[in-house]
């Protein structure tokens, strides 16, 4: 035990010192668990929702799942062996068995089976509904979005109208999204006659996600050196050619990364798009028996989010119920999951490159 | 210098800076350029505006409807019989006591004294003729409700039968189909006619008190003693209960004595019901009830559950990634957290279906969590399972403000306390975590509208109950199920006839929502700019 | 005075000033700074200045931090503009006897003919071609090559065509920082101002760079008028034709450099020229 060097500023083992490790280890365990918390539902969807969208043998991906319409899953005892086969193929089935036992002279045999709602099939009409959600509704709020944005930082001057702007968008960006259903269904479906149809959701949507369009659009064209804007104003030109050549350019990667954000917002809502464009149940596809190029835009459609609340809440359960479930889950969580992540490897990218 | 300029220049023209532009109703185009912007820019405050306007437009007129609906509640006589059904239900809660007690009762004498249950009821024989006897006191009075009830109910339908036929009269007449309009029949209701049968009961009702008081003054007398001397305790406490019931019926009787169909219901009973009923019961054969206190309690339980976790977790995690992560860490942690705030709202609920709620309920079964309050669940969706997931929504929203209030504090804070000797953990619990503490608030706050304006998640998960929860289970009412604002809304607009009250009534919930968030977020901004001025 | 109205632009042969007088005295007024008084929100930056400064000379700006001498400069193409809360408050700036601020001037055309170089050198990110030919491309020109030539010209008038000639489409983001700002200066150049306003133009470059940009100046002010804002007293004092001393938002002594820097009247002029403060 012998202690080489004395000197005042040699670190001793103290109680103090332990306690702020202990501390330490304590918000650790706070920000671990929050991720271990988001990977184990993320695990959980990934695991069970796999099998309805992989499959082992080629081409590894459930082309049926990811390609057709929902339909029942019909459930029967067919000569002593239990099959499950879709309602249409069902069908087919039937009439070929009794085409069959017609052709050998006997009486049709009676099949009875057991139907489960939307257990078989695909959800494929919910994936184009979605896609066409995001894109219209995105393109909406972007163009609304970056043309507020470039007032409120090129133009605007500080002010009480400004801050009156800023003081909407800061409140609009709070309103509960149940709320932008409602108003969307008073104002859209109910008050303008657009009925439950794309174009009402599209507006819904595209008003919800205005705020963070608003919020990013600013931040990236703040971001632009002032340098670039004297530089050219000083140079003659006007405050348009200014903003549209020495401003914009530089602030589009930046504005359309952020966005994607607003993306995965829009894909995700649920509550917006239930009274205004989704539908429980459609046959057609968006465009199919389209009577006029107009009614495309005054159609309900499928989508994911939609089809998940339906299929877990509001279909009864049973063992068949699972596969659409987790499967549905798995795709919607794999394509938002997708979009959030680029934007997110986008911006930290971006952040890199930009260094004026 | 080669060059010399003319000593006197008279200044030429050529500096020729005053140009007029291309312009359109006086501007140029360059300022029709930014009127075009500007225009934009009031896009949010407009779509608040009209926010604010359908919102209305489609619920303002529930008052005038609800004090309708009361109105007819009242002429129809409903309430009259509302009166004496409180009563008979006041009774029927205390029988349910007495057969908790024999509950317990049973289970001492057989897990403690080692009775065989036939003993067990052998020794209670005269407790259980006892609440028969109790529970047989009722017996007219329960009647008497039941016949009033129908009455009342045809009384009210008849009413609205005839509201039916003056809407299509009126709708024919408007049409200018005169004729067909007459040949609808409109039989105005009578009440005091109709009526007379329900209060010429009154006599008879008055009869049947007296009787109960009586009997209910020898049954408290005659209360069996317990087997248990805790038990005793418990008989003596429900002897109270019994007594205090018996002091309402004076106030009944009052209420009956006084109650006249013609009296108006004023408007502000029907903003008082919305806000402070306790009721929200649609599509009753009876009456309908829009009391938002039920879902509002139901809201703030399971946004309490979710701030409970989600405060100090993001919070935490906020405070560790700025202040203690290594750099590493800290590119790690802070993608991944807002991975999370990219979950759909709608996918959390699935899991809360399909895993979370099962996943509470067996855990709370497990032996040494008994004495956790509310276990074991009853019910695998409640307040619990949808507050957990709304607070794994509601932390990315925290963490991210937190962090960035804790980023903003100067470093120079930091670098001051270091110098006069302090620790980290000091320097962070005593400088930067109370320079950042509004910040922090806000971000609570900003958090908290997140989850009390959430819907996909409580209704999947929080149990879709419309009832307040029992609270004098203390904590246990947060494992009960629940029904919140939002989820309402979601679950109940789907399914009502547009223009009507219940519709309304939902477009009014909506209302309260916004109202609510912009509450919140007004205060999130207040406390914001006052910690600016604080550190700026 | 052989030709009153000839355009003051070319560089002509003139006879000798009668008196003989140094240039600077005798110089006609290009830009007529009257009494102008210069608020920001509710701080006065500049009081009752009035200078005159001379037509293609270079006038320099000198001063302790504050002072309003760049204040004053941004006044001249009314960048000012730019800055919420800002306003004249009195007096008036002519050029060439056009008074600036007045209603019907387009401020697009003023900073045609008054360019600027600033602080810190702001090329675009794009390349040195495009950098140069930025200002004649708003103005519609699409000639290629006019505007070849222009950026060929341009970059000699900067000093900087035999550095970047061979590398004309690599980014302007790539050149060192005295090369960035001359791009700057020539990219000005390419729009031919008649006057150049140059807010500390060497203030972030280092000795080398900076001799090159002074030398720059002593060349430029051949055919434009320049208007330098400087902290460092060598520089006025080496290029500057004209000196002007502000203190505290005041216009303290207007002369000719050589006479600031050896003689000054002013003892507050005489203290910073002489480094005892500022």
């Amino acid at each position: 035990m012998s202690t080489p060097v004395s000197h005042p500023f040699q670190a001793k083992p103290s109680l103090s010192r332990t306690f702020e490790s202990g501390v330490f280890w304590l918000f650790r365990s706070a920000a671990y668990l929050v991720l271990a918390c988001g990977a184990f539902v993320f695990a959980d969807i990934v695991i069970k929702g796999a099998p309805a969208v992989f499959k082992t043998s080629f081409p590894f991906v459930n082309t049926v799942f990811l390609t057709e319409a929902p339909e029942s899953l019909c459930v029967f005892d067919y000569e002593g062996q239990k099959r499950e086969m879709g309602d249409r193929e069902f069908r087919a089935f039937r009439e070929q068995e009794a085409a069959r036992a017609a052709a050998e002279g006997r009486k049709a045999p009676e099949i009875k089976a057991t139907s489960f709602v939307y257990s078989a099939g695909g959800i494929f009409p919910c994936i184009v509904g979605t896609v066409l959600l995001v894109v219209g509704s995105m393109t909406i709020a972007l163009t609304l979005g970056v043309a507020s944005a470039i007032y409120l930082s090129e133009y605007a001057r500080q002010g009480p109208v400004v801050a009156f702007i800023r003081l909407a968008i800061l409140n609009l960006a709070g309103v509960p999204s149940i709320v932008f259903g409602l108003f969307g269904m008073g104002m859209f479906v109910i008050f303008l006659e657009w009925n439950v149809s794309l174009l009402a959701g599209w507006f819904t949507l595209a008003f919800m996600v205005l705020p963070v369009v608003i919020t990013a659009s600013e931040e990236s064209l703040k971001s632009v050196p002032k340098g670039f804007r004297e530089g050219s104003l000083a140079l003659g030109a006007t405050k348009w050619q200014t903003i549209r050549k020495a401003v914009l350019p530089y602030a589009l990667p930046g504005i359309l990364t952020s966005s994607i954000l607003g993306v995965a917002r829009v894909a995700g809502e649920t509550a917006p798009i239930m009274f205004t464009a989704a539908y429980v149940v459609r046959d057609k596809l968006p465009w199919q028996d389209l009577q006029s190029a107009g009614d495309f835009f005054f159609q309900g459609v499928m989508a994911l989010p939609y089809h998940i609340y339906v299929v877990s809440s509001k279909i009864p359960q049973n063992e068949y119920t699972e596969r659409v479930q987790y499967g549905t889950a798995f795709v919607f969580l794999f394509i938002v999951a997708l979009i959030a992540a680029s934007s997110i490897v986008l911006r930290t990218k971006l952040r890199g490159r930009y260094k004026w | 210098m080669t060059t010399e300029p003319p000593a006197a220049a008279v200044p030429p023209p050529s500096f020729a800076i005053v140009k007029r532009r291309l312009s359109f109703f006086g501007l140029t185009l360059d300022e029709c350029i930014q009127v075009f912007f500007g225009g934009n820019a009031f896009v949010a405050v407009v779509v608040l505006a009209l926010i604010t306007y359908f919102l209305f437009r489609e619920g303002s007129q529930f008052f005038g409807q609800n004090r309708q609906n009361l109105t007819v509640y009242r002429q129809a006589g409903l309430e009259y019989v509302d009166f004496m059904r409180r009563q008979e239900q006041a009774h029927t809660a205390l029988t349910r006591g007495l057969f908790e007690l024999r509950m317990r009762a049973v289970v001492d004498l057989t897990e403690r004294q080692k009775l065989s249950l036939a003993d067990a009821n052998q020794r209670l024989a005269g407790f259980d003729d006892y609440a028969g006897r109790f529970d047989d006191a009722i017996g007219p009075l329960r009647g008497m409700v039941a016949d009033l009830t129908e009455v009342a109910t045809a009384i009210k339908t008849k009413f609205t039968i005839n509201e039916d036929k003056m809407e299509e009269r009126q709708q024919l007449l408007e049409a200018g189909r005169v004729a067909e309009s007459e040949a609808v029949k409109v039989e105005a209701v009578d009440f005091e006619r109709e009526l007379a049968p329900i209060l010429g009961t009154k006599e008879a009702y008055l009869e049947i008190n007296r009787a109960l008081k009586a009997e209910f003054a020898t049954l408290l007398q005659r209360m069996p003693p317990a087997p248990t001397p805790a038990l005793q305790v418990e008989v003596e406490r429900f002897k109270v209960k019994v007594q205090a019931y018996l002091d309402t019926f004076p106030s009944i009787e009052a209420n009956l004595a006084a109650w006249d169909y013609r009296r108006p219901v004023p408007l502000w009973k029907a903003f008082s019901a919305y806000l402070f009923g306790r009721q929200w019961l649609t599509a009753s054969f009876w009456q309908d009830w829009y009391g938002v206190v039920p879902l509002f309690v139901g809201s703030l339980m399971v946004s309490a559950v979710a701030l409970f976790l989600a405060i100090p977790l993001g919070v935490g995690a906020a405070v560790y990634v700025n202040q203690i992560a290594s750099a590493r860490e800290q590119r790690f942690i802070k993608p991944c957290i807002e991975f999370i705030s990219a979950f759909p709202s709608v996918v959390l609920g699935f899991f809360g279906i399909a895993v979370l709620g099962e996943a509470l309920r067996s855990m709370s079964q497990v032996t040494w969590l008994q004495w956790l309050p509310g276990f074991p669940i009853a019910e695998r969706l409640n307040a619990l399972t949808a507050g957990c997931l709304l607070g794994l929504i509601a932390i990315p929203t925290i963490f991210t403000l937190a962090e960035d209030a804790l980023q903003n504090v100067p470093r120079s804070f930091k670098e001051a306390s270091y110098a006069l000797g302090a620790t980290r953990l000091q320097t962070i619990t005593r400088i930067v975590v109370p320079a950042g503490l509004s910040g922090i608030i806000s971000a609570v706050l900003l958090g908290l509208g997140r989850v009390i304006g959430e819907t996909m998640v409580v209704l999947l998960c929080a149990g879709n109950r419309i009832a307040i929860p029992d609270f004098t289970e203390g904590l246990g009412a947060f494992v009960q199920p629940v029904h919140t604002m939002t989820g309402i809304v979601a679950q109940e607009m789907g399914e009502v006839v547009r223009g009507g009250i219940h519709y309304r009534a939902l477009f009014v919930v909506g209302i309260f929502l916004f109202f609510l968030s912009l509450g919140i977020n007004f205060l999130a901004q207040k406390i914001v700019r006052r910690y600016r001025i604080s550190v700026g | 005075m052989d030709s009153p109205t000839k355009s003051l632009r070319s560089v002509s042969h003139h006879p000798a000033s009668p008196d003989g007088k140094s240039t600077a005295a005798v110089a006609p007024t290009l830009i007529d700074i009257e009494n102008l008084d210069f608020h920001y929100g509710a701080t006065q930056a500049l009081h009752g200045i009035s200078l005159k400064v001379p037509d293609r000379q270079v006038t320099a700006f000198i001063g302790p931090s504050g002072c309003g001498k760049s204040t004053l400069l941004r006044c001249l193409n009314r960048m000012n503009d730019l800055i919420d809360g800002t306003r004249i408050g009195a007096g008036s700036i002519k050029i060439r006897g056009v008074d600036i601020y007045q209603r019907d001037v387009d401020v697009i055309e003023l900073r045609k003919r008054v360019g600027m170089v600033f602080q810190k050198s702001n090329p675009f990110p794009k390349s040195i071609y495009e950098n140069i030919t930025y200002g004649l491309r708003l103005q519609g020109v699409k000639d290629k090559g006019r505007l070849d030539e222009v950026v060929e010209k341009s970059l000699r008038g900067a000093a900087l065509w035999d550095e970047v000639k061979d590398r004309l489409h690599a980014s302007g983001l790539g050149l060192s920082g005295g090369q960035q700002q001359r791009l700057c200066i020539a990219r000005t150049i390419a729009v031919e101002p008649e006057i150049i306003l140059m807010d500390e133009p060497c203030s972030a470059l280092d000795p080398i760079a900076t001799a090159k940009v002074e030398e720059l100046i002593h060349e430029l002010k051949l055919k434009y008028t320049i208007v330098i804002v400087t902290h460092n007293m060598q520089q006025a004092a080496r290029c500057s034709d004209k000196t002007a001393f502000f203190y505290l938002g005041k216009l303290v002594e207007f002369a000719a450099t050589r006479t600031i820097f050896m003689n000054p009247e002013n003892p507050q002029t005489e203290a910073y020229v002489s480094g005892r403060f500022g």
